[in-house]
Parts: structure tokens; sequence; C-alpha cells
């Protein structure tokens, strides 16, 4: 395949990345936008409604993910990964391996038939394991491009897809494809990896159903959720009495991340809130350190919360206890009233667990030195003068990158990111418009 | 124009996805016999497919269509492919009018054979009225200035201005007062990087200096504007003379104002050894020290600190509905933690007591909190109905505070220096707001279209917003949004002309009996009242026009519609669904 | 008046970014509802004049749903409020006509609200088809 050209790479479709790419686009640069998921919307678009101002979440990244999918700067590659970038003489030469979806997208029209007709079925990771899919899927109902993709791992091979699907879109045939760019600047908008609760031994997961993880949550307090219905894993039951252990994983030096992840306070309140909508009756209650409500509308988010009824217990849970019937038993430390350890129960345990570093694209990078800081996220080079400089000229960070965030700050940061982006290429190569 | 109308109709099968449930045959039948005018009525496999893009192309040419309907999926998913076949085409892609039977018809009626059929006939017969009324639309261009006028002086213009600068655009920026810099050009060490806040100050003007696209006034503010993007006029007001501006784009960097406590809030003004964290910070920033040093103040020397947080912001609201700061700061209790380390860097034996509600260190902040706790800093956490008292006692400070750890009994220490951290408040900017008529949300400061979507833009297109002006936020944030903002204004003025969507309001002189109901109505003021040869009757500026059509449905007469959805256009596909 | 054979006709009024999507998702989801509603998409549902919901009875339609877009709409955040405005007037125009104002029905429906737009299209339905068709209430 021949060599692509544009102005600028930017790796990672979630909605820091797809910010930056339309700013670049609305400027007039050309921009090859990759995304690693067949899917763009990144984790956002998994969500059910986003702080403060509840708005739904697949209404706000709708809008975007349209803009991307459409815009006549902006080169769209999903299930693909950036393999290697090296410095090149108009900047970067990429190396970019868009993996075969055994679908051709061009002839798909989501109609779901191989889905039906599929005999596999796998959990689903973009609903954390609480639904299945089939061996060949439709990531979700929003997924941008709505394209199904077959994932060989767990297929049979029946060839049951094949017969059923009407427009002749699977292709077990297709081979990866490697596509050659040569670019002027590249943003890393790669967004973070979840805290696995696992590593937090004396919390259960995995081990006892009714704890789940915060975004487990989201996908059952979102509207498409998994059940239809706010109920706890066990057994179905509509959960009366829901704890939420804040800083899982977060500002805790024993699993090696002291940092506050800035988002948890927040979206457990936000989740409270909604919860609250679904099940008027349903008790829930915080585990707190501090109440982190510092961003514009925070802090009367919180106070309505309180409002509302959400109760916050100033503690640190030391362990959790599996009941016969299958309701769960809280210890904590109490650090405000009389002190001491107390234990509480709660049909529903919902983990709120912390961002951490998703920078393996650091590796691609061959002569190119972008640091990493000391839990591992991207490092800022200058802070004084911005926060999207990396340590390599021509690099540019947005989102998550380099460090946790809120969606509002990660949108500002990505359009910071475009603005250093465009003014780096202009001052190298000259104005888009003028060339 | 000529009545005859040439449509071609192509209902689409999905492969069994729409025909499975929707009678395909039934449709293309009936349309062919109550539509003269649809000369060409096809069923197809998939409409999407290239083959049948070929073929749609060629019959547009061949049987000069000039409509189309395609009906099929959601437009969501295919609008854009039609449209730019219709372009391929030759026939103006606001002529081809996609309308759903697959999400909305086959799939939502799976039971109901009959059912889903009649809908999808019923939305292919709208489809049909709208596009006889059609009209082809073209974007509409603007054309630009390639200049930004910047309004503020502090860190997060002068970012602003660097950005804009090196995008080749050129930047003009005001300032109030007599000196760039703002608020960070006062202060000592800001955390989290150990740098002056002057130096950091100094740095960005050292690097706007000598660009020869930059215009800085001093001593300057705004008298008026008028104009819309791409093409404002701005009125400023110089120290002797007024000066009118040519520029594509305004940004509003004007930043916030420190909380001054009233007399008496915590013994302020009135307790001797009571002061803010700004002249903390001032007095911090001139003193060394290297660990040994003795810290004095106002002759006193200081062996222990109280601070108290959130003075002036997380306030309670008043139970009558009046007036408080209940936004958080958001910068406080990081800057205070990172005062408390540079006393207890440069100062030995000192201990600070941290009054505090939730420590919001967040991110990597925590490192500070938790390293402040290792250097001599204690926190003492308070709840918002029993905050700690001050008053003066010998020659010393004394606190009285209520802890939940000591049975929220009353307890008494005492202390040689009360530091208050105060909150950030929105700047006074009456005549600006006046002048621009810019939105404040209820906490004083800017208020955005929207946090996520549109994050620096005001209802005036063109006119953004950043930095301190629009929440409290950090010298890392404000830099950031100003940033954003310079990315924002540069997709505006970047190119020579703008291309917007054809989705404008616009006003049928005949019925516009200048009610003025739209005027009211329109969030943008992109609706003025003019007159036409004697008759008074309202305007649309489509460079303002978003498009949402909230005129439209206010309008007494009928006379304000939208682009593309044309009141004609509209009530026909009404007449077509009800068949 | 009410009639077993008698099928409400709705008029849903949806926008193309907001309500229109969630519309879509009913269908995907094969979400049951009313066949009988027909769907006009607009871009945003503050613009729905009154004058559009009192001729789309007039054309024949036994009800009007209007599928607002809540606090979510990409032109206005307080559209919902403006629409309900329109709405009143609506209704009180549907007063002198005669025609009953349980027949219009106004709901925040997002892009995911799948059932919350059924539900509401299908709560509509039952109700008119109580009432009968529109032109049988006072001019039969």
């Amino acid at each position: 395949m021949p060599e692509e050209e544009y102005d600028a790479l930017v790796i990672g479709a979630g909605v820091a990345g797809m910010e930056a790419a339309i700013d670049l686009g609305d400027m007039g640069f050309k921009v090859m936008l990759v995304e690693k998921e067949p899917t763009i919307g990144g984790k956002m678009l998994l969500l059910s409604k986003v702080f403060p101002t509840l708005d739904c979440a697949s209404c706000i990244s709708g809008t975007k993910t349209s803009t991307v999918s459409h815009h006549q700067n902006i080169r769209l590659l999903t299930y693909s990964n950036v393999d290697e970038i090296e410095k090149s003489k108009s900047g970067f030469r990429a190396r970019i391996i868009e993996k075969p979806r055994y679908v051709d997208a061009s002839l798909c029209t989501s109609c779901g038939d191989c889905e039906d007709a599929c005999p596999i079925i796998v959990p689903n990771e973009f609903d954390f394991g609480l639904r299945g899919r089939k061996a060949i899927y439709i990531p979700f109902d929003t997924a941008v491009p709505k394209s199904a993709v077959l994932d060989l791992d767990n297929c049979i091979y029946c060839m049951q897809c094949e017969r059923t699907c009407p427009a002749d879109a699977i292709d077990f045939l297709q081979v990866p494809k490697v596509h050659t760019v040569n670019v002027k600047a590249i943003i890393l908008a790669v967004g973070f990896k979840l805290f696995q609760a696992e590593k937090k031994k004396d919390y259960r997961y995995g081990e006892y159903r009714n704890v789940v993880n915060s975004m487990q949550m989201e996908r059952i307090v979102s509207p498409t959720r998994p059940y239809n219905a706010v109920v706890r894993p066990s057994d179905g039951k509509e959960p009366q009495n829901i704890g939420y252990v804040l800083c899982t994983g977060s500002r805790d030096k024993t699993v090696g991340n002291p940092r506050c992840s800035q988002v948890c306070c927040m979206y457990s309140m936000k989740q409270a809130q909604l919860i609250m909508g679904s099940l008027p009756a349903a008790d829930i209650t915080l585990y707190y350190m501090d109440i982190r409500a510092y961003g514009k509308g925070f802090e009367e988010f919180y106070r309505q919360s309180r409002d509302m009824g959400v109760k916050f217990v100033r503690g640190k849970v030391a362990k959790v206890e599996q009941k016969v019937n299958t309701d769960l038993t809280v210890y904590y430390e109490d650090t405000e009233g009389s002190g001491g350890m107390k234990k509480a129960d709660h049909d529903l345990l919902v983990l709120s667990v912390g961002l951490l570093p998703n920078t393996d694209i650091v590796k691609a990078f061959n002569g190119i030195k972008v640091e990493l800081d000391e839990v591992g996220w991207i490092k800022v080079r200058d802070e004084g003068k911005s926060s999207v400089l990396t340590s390599a000229d021509g690099v540019f960070a947005a989102g998550c990158t380099t460090g946790p965030k809120d969606i509002p700050d990660s949108v500002l940061e990505a359009g910071a990111a475009a603005s250093q982006c465009a003014a780096y290429i202009i001052k190298k190569m000259g104005s888009p418009i003028e060339q | 124009m000529s009545n005859e109308k040439r449509i071609g109709v192509y209902v689409c099968h999905c492969g069994g996805n729409i025909s499975d449930y929707v009678d395909v045959n039934k449709v293309v039948e009936e349309i062919k016999k109550e539509e003269p005018d649809a000369v060409i009525v096809k069923d197809l496999m998939f409409d999407c497919a290239d083959a049948s893009q070929s073929e749609m192309i060629d019959d547009i040419k061949k049987q000069k269509l000039d409509r189309v309907v395609v009906a099929a999926c959601s437009p969501k998913l295919h609008e854009t492919t039609f449209r730019n076949m219709a372009k391929r085409a030759g026939l103006n892609p606001f002529m081809l009018y996609h309308v759903d039977i697959r999400e909305q018809a086959s799939w939502a009626h799976e039971n109901n054979r009959m059912g889903a059929t009649l809908k999808a006939l019923a939305h292919v017969r709208a489809g049909i009225a709208y596009v006889k009324s059609a009209e082809p639309l073209e974007k509409i261009k603007a054309e630009t200035t390639r200049s930004v006028l910047i309004i503020g002086g502090g860190i997060a213009g002068l970012k602003a201005a660097i950005d804009l600068s090196a995008m080749d655009v050129n930047v003009v920026l005001i300032e109030r007062s007599s000196k760039l810099g703002g608020h960070v050009a006062e202060l000592g060490e800001i955390y989290p990087y150990y740098t002056a806040g002057s130096e950091i100050v100094k740095n960005l003007v050292d690097e706007l200096s000598g660009r020869g696209n930059v215009a800085i006034f001093t001593n300057a503010t705004v008298v008026s504007y008028s104009g819309y993007l791409g093409k404002f006029e701005v009125k400023v007001q110089r120290e002797t003379s007024e000066i009118t501006l040519q520029v594509g784009s305004i940004i509003v960097a004007t930043g916030f104002d420190t909380y001054k406590p009233y007399t008496g809030e915590y013994g302020y003004e009135k307790v001797r050894g009571v002061i803010t964290i700004s002249e903390l910070a001032r007095v911090l920033s001139t003193a060394a020290g290297d660990g040994s040093a003795e810290l004095i103040y106002d002759g006193r020397k200081v062996r222990q600190i109280a601070f108290i947080y959130c003075v002036g912001s997380r306030q309670k609201p008043p139970e009558d509905g009046g007036h408080a700061n209940q936004y958080c700061s958001r910068y406080c209790c990081n800057a205070a933690t990172s005062e408390a380390l540079t006393v207890h860097r440069k100062f030995k034996d000192i201990k600070i007591y941290h009054f505090y509600r939730d420590m919001r260190t967040y991110g990597r902040n925590e490192l500070m909190y938790e390293s402040a706790g290792r250097s001599g800093s204690i926190f003492i956490r308070f709840d918002e109905d029993h905050p700690p008292l001050v008053a003066e006692e010998g020659n010393r400070c004394k606190i009285t505070f209520w802890s939940s750890l000591i049975e929220n009994q009353p307890v008494d220490m005492y202390v040689d220096l009360v530091v208050l951290i105060t909150g950030m408040v929105p700047s006074h900017n009456e005549e600006l707001n006046r002048a621009l008529s810019l939105p404040v949300g209820v906490d004083g400061f800017y208020k955005e279209v929207h946090p996520k979507l549109r994050p620096v833009e005001t209802n005036v297109t063109g006119i953004l917003i950043c930095g301190t002006s629009q929440a409290p936020r950090d010298v890392r944030e404000t830099l950031s949004s100003a940033s954003a903002a310079a990315a924002k204004a540069a997709s505006f003025v970047l190119k020579r002309e703008l291309e917007l969507d054809p989705f404008v309001a616009f006003v049928d002189p005949g019925l516009c009996e200048a009610h003025q109901e739209c005027i009211k109505e329109c969030p943008y003021g992109a609706i003025e009242l003019i007159e036409e040869s004697g008759k008074k009757m309202a305007h649309v500026n489509s460079a303002k026009c978003k498009g949402c059509g909230a005129c439209v449905a206010v309008c007494p007469t009928g006379a304000m519609q939208l682009k593309g959805y044309t009141n004609a256009e509209i009530k026909s596909m009404i007449g077509g669904l009800a068949r | 008046m009410s009639n077993v054979n008698f099928e409400p006709k709705i008029l849903v009024f949806s926008t193309n970014m907001i309500s229109d999507p969630g519309i879509d998702l009913a269908g995907m989801s094969h979400i049951d509802y009313p066949p009988s509603t027909r769907i006009l998409r607009l871009p945003c549902s503050s613009m729905v004049r009154p004058e559009f919901i009192i001729y789309a009875f007039e054309s024949g339609f036994d009800a009007v749903f209007i599928a607002a877009d809540g606090g979510d709409c990409p032109y206005l955040s307080d559209c919902s409020e403006r629409t309900a405005r329109n709405v009143q007037r609506a209704v009180d125009m549907m007063k002198e006509k005669g025609i009953d104002q349980s027949r219009l029905r106004m709901a925040g429906i997002c892009s995911v609200c799948s059932d919350a737009f059924a539900n509401g299209v299908k709560n509509l339905y039952d109700i008119v088809k109580g009432l009968g068709p529109v032109n049988g209430s006072k001019n039969a």
C-alpha cells in the first residue's frame, strides 16, 4: 500500500482524541484518527449520565462520534494498532496495523442476523462481563462504526454467520492491513485503564458476586442496562441498601497508586443519584476519605446528593464478608463519629475504582523518547508552559494520557493539545490554508 | 420553476431486514399508483451498496431526476452516504431525503407486518412530500478576518495570545490595568512545579515579545462591539483615544478576584495575626530560609500557625435564598498544602494546624498533602455547622474548635498566626459584560454553552471564554483552557472563508408583521429588526444563527422559517404521514 | 365512542441528534410500541409550532407526541422549557377547537431512552383509544 500523508496523527478516539481531531480538522489540517477498539467513543460512550449536569453520555458523545465519522478532514481507522513510530523527514512515520474484522464494514448493515446465528456466547467486554455477546458481534447499540466484528479467538468456524449474512459481508479471508502514514505531529489520547479491583484482596471482588466495580455499576444504571432493571448479580434481587467504597485503588500505597483519581467521588455520587431515581426506596452509603467535589458545579452536586439522602460515612473499608443470602457485611474504620472499627450490612457493594495509566503506546516509539512519570502516565515536559507537552518534540498529550481527568477537563485539554499541535505544525510547515 | 417534478424513489430491502416485515413490493406499487411525479420507483436489495449507488447516479443523470427519496435504515447511518451520492450525480444533496423504514418500521414492528408496511409507506409518502416542496440549499460561506481580540492580560490571555500568534493569527491583547500578568505575577512559588508566579508570567511575556503579529494595549477597555463571527468590530477605549478593531473572534480572559474576608470573619482585621493566604504567599516569596530560619511576622515570632480552609467558598446557601459562594474554589487546598510545605522547608520547628472540611488535593496534589503531614502539619477536620472561632488572647490568637474525634467538645488552642485560605470570586466586569452581552452563571462566573460539548463558547458564536473568568482553576488548568479557546478561535479564523450549515432561519418578508417575538426568543442574538422600503421586519444574520428553529415556533404569522425545514415542507410531510 | 377497531394515529416529533436516535434504539432493541405512530424529525423540539400540532389533528392524527431533547440538546440547554411553552400554547388552541388536551403529550427522550419512548407512546395510545378518533370528539 502507498504511504499516506497527514498533518497529524491522533492516537485514541475517546472523547479527548475525538475533540482534538475535530479541532484540528476544523482548522483545516488533515488528521488520521486511530482507535484500537472496533468502535470509537472510548469509555465515555459506555457511561450512563455524566456529572455534574447529568447529561446523557451517549447524547453528548453521539454528537462527536457523528462529526468525527463524517468530517472531510478526518480519516478514521478503527480496530487498528499503532505498531511503530519513527522519525522521518516530515516529522514522523507511523506503521498502523488494521486488524481484520472478518466483516466488510462497507457492506455490513448492522442488522444483527449474524449475531442471532452464532452459537458461541462469551462475556461482553463492553458490558464489563455483565452480559454475554456472540463470537461475531456488534459491540453495542450506539457503536460507531456500526459494523459487526468477528472474534476469531472464540469462533468455531461453523460458518453460520457467513451463511446467514444477507449482505455477504462476512469474509474469513481478511488479513491485517498495514498502513504507513507520514505525519508532522502526533497527539496521544490513549485514555486510562481501570484499577483491577481483584488486587484489593480484602474487598473480594471477583469472588463475591454482589461486589461489583463502578464501571459495571455504570452499565447497570444506564438506560441500555444489561438486565433492563437495577438488579444485583447474585440473584437478580433489587438492591435496597447499596454501599460504595471510594478510593478503591487510589490514595493507596499498598496497591502502588498513592495519587487521587479525581473522578471517583463525583461518579459515585452521580450513580447514587441515578439509583435513587430507579429505586426510590434504596439506601445508599458512600464510604469516603474526603469528598473531592472541586470542579465547576461539583460542590453544588455534592450538596444536592446530601439533600437527596445519600449517606456519607467518613471511613476506610477494611474488609468485606458474605452472608448466606449473598448479602455483604462491611467492616470499616470510622474516622469520625465515635471512631473505631464498625460494621454495616449491604446487599450490593460497589467498588469505586481508580484510573491507571494506559501508556503501552510509548513502546511503539522507535528512537524517540516519550517519558513516563513515576506512576506510568505520560510525563508533562513543562507544566508552567502547557500541560499537553510530552518529552518528545512534536508529540502532544490530551485527556487522561497524562493523568486522571474528568470529561470537561479532558475536552479542554484536547483543545489545548490541538492548539499546541497546530502551532507546532504551522511553525514547521506553514499554515494549512496557504499550502 | 416548472411544476413538473421528476422524483426517484428507492426502497431498500436491507437483505430482508426490512423486507421480512415490510411488504416492500406493496410500498413500491402504492407509490407508483398514487404518485405521478415519481418517475422511478424501485426496490433494491441494498440501497447503500456501491452497485445500487451507481444505479441511482445513472438514473439521476439519464432520467433527469431532480429529487430523490431513499427509504432505508436510519439516516444517522447513511444520510451522508446518499447525499454524497447525489453530489456525485450532480444533484443538490439537499434535494434528497432519507426516510427510516428499518429502525422505525420493520424492526420496531416485527409482530405486525401490516402495521410496519403502512408505517413504511407513510414515511415514504412524507419523504416524497418533502422533496416536492424542497429547494436546493448551499452551504453558507462567510469571510473571516484573521485576527483575534483577547481581553485580559493575565496568564490566560497571554497564553491564548502566544498560541494564536504561533498559528499565524494576528492578535490584539488588551488589559484594563497598567501591567500584564494579573494575580499570578504577585504569587510566590506555585504548586506543583515550584516556579515563582512572576517567573511564569515573565516566561510567557518573553515568549510573546518580539512577535510581529501581536499588539498589546494596557489601560484599555472594551466600549462596545458589533458584527458577528468572522467580522466583529470592537471599539476599545485607550488612555486618551478610542480605537476600532476588526477581528474574527474574541476571547475573554478577565480572570478572578480573591475573596476578601469581611471584618471579623475568623477575626480578620480585628485580631492581630490573622492574614489571608495571598498575604502569606507574599511573605514567603520574599523570605529567605534554608530550614533553620525563624519566621517573624508583625514583630511576632511564629511557632504555631493555623490554616482555616474554605473561607469564602463552599458557603451554605442561606435559608432566605440570599447569595452565597456555594462553589468550591478548587485551587485552595492545593495552594495551602503547597504553602505549608514551603513554610516547613524554609523555617524550623513550625507546626501548622490545618482546619479543613474535605482535603481536595486531587490527582497528583495528593502527594503534597501526604508530604505536609510528614513535615509538621496536623490536619483537623471541621463541620460546616461548627467552624472554628478565632479570638485575641494575650499576645496570641486563640482558636476554639470542635472535632468529632474529641466527642464534639470545644477545644481551645493558641497560635501565633492564622492564615485564612480564601477562595476565588468572579471579577467585576459589569461594563464588559454589558458591552459583549456575556452570560453569567448563578455562581457569578461566565457560563459556557455546554461544559462538555462547547466548553469555551458563549451564546454569541465567535465570542469565547477561558481561564478563571469561567470557573476557579489553577495555573495549569488555566493555561489549558486558554489554549483550548485559542484552538477554537483558530478554527474560526484560520480559513479565509467559513462554511456553515445551510439550515438557518429566514424571514418571509410578505408574512412578517414585526411582532418581534422571534427576536425575544433567539438565544444567539441572530435576529434584528430592519426597515426595508418603509416596512419594518425581522432579519436573520445567518452567521449568528445556529439553526435550532426556536424562533419558528413563536412567530405569530409563520413568517419565520428554517431552511431545510420550512413550514410548507413540514406541513406537507405531516399530510404525507397522515394519509 | 370507543371502538375496538379504532387504531389511533400518533404523530411523533423527534429531534435529529437526540430523540430520533432514542426512537431508533427502540427499534434496534425490538421493543414493542404501536405501529400506527409516524415519526417526523426536526433539529430541536423547540421548533414545533403549535400550528403544526393543530395541523396534525386536522390532517387526521388522533394524538401528537413530542419527543423533546431534555437537557442534552446541542442547540439550547433550555429547549425543554421553550418547547413546554409552545405546547401550552398548543393546548390553548386545542381547547378552542374542542380537542381533548390529553391527546398531546411531551416527554424528554434521550438518545438511549428507548423504554421511555415506547412506554410514553403506548400510554398515549391507550388514552386516545378510549377517547376515539379526533374528529369524532366534536364534529361527529
